[in-house]
């Protein structure tokens, strides 16, 4: 055994040491089909379609803010 | 967490309109006390209170249970609800003698409740529902 074998023999050993074998319970569950849907999932943005319905909206409510009554109705 | 999914759909659901609530509230007292409200303001609030709250947890419930995640986008059955809600609005207005509420009024908000809807589903009732669903 040579200097450098010696000296990753220590660190692993010391490694070992303070890295004790994991004894919990092993998982139940497959992971990776979650990560799959989770990749799958398209990421949510604020389009033109969003920002027009928006716009709409604010627009609608400063023209006729009598409507503002009734929409609070339905919120 | 993988238990009582119906429950946390309808949780999810229930959440945004329960907070707004508190924003329809405010404005009801407001009109309440500064005397300028449109009669009948005082029945009005049972609809907001009870119906619409309910409703949103329902509609999330059944989102969840047909399985439609992967078929309908979220906001776009959301926007959907107004065609029950409105009409159920118009209805309660008619039998609590509304004057405020119209069916001119009605057919004005569909729409722009639609819009609203399909923003609020999208946004904040799919953000809930990423939160509550199993990991």
């Amino acid at each position: 055994m040579n200097h450098d074998d010696r000296e990753l023999e220590f660190i692993r050993k010391q490694l070992r040491s303070r890295l004790p074998p994991w004894n919990g319970p092993e998982l139940q569950v497959d992971l990776w089909p979650r990560v799959l849907r989770r990749l799958e999932e398209s990421p949510v943005t604020f389009g033109w379609f969003e920002s027009i319905l928006a716009g709409l909206a604010a627009v609608t409510f400063a023209i006729f803010p009598e409507l503002l009554t009734a929409m609070l109705y339905h919120l | 967490m993988k238990s009582h999914p119906y429950l946390r759909a309808y949780m999810a659901g229930v959440l945004l309109p329960s907070w707004f609530l508190l924003l329809v509230l405010a404005a009801y007292l407001l009109i309440h006390f500064t005397g300028r409200g449109p009669a009948g303001m005082g029945s009005a609030i049972v609809f907001p209170m009870a119906i619409v709250p309910n409703l949103w947890g329902l509609w999330n419930l059944l989102y969840t249970s047909l399985g439609l995640r992967r078929r309908v986008s979220i906001g776009a059955f959301g926007s959907l609800l107004p065609l029950i809600l409105v009409p159920a609005g118009v209805e309660l207005a008619s039998v609590l003698d509304l004057s405020f509420y119209t069916l001119r009024q009605a057919a004005a908000i569909l729409p722009m409740a639609m819009a609203i809807y399909y923003l609020a589903w999208k946004y904040a009732v799919a953000f809930f529902n990423r939160v509550v669903e199993p990991r």
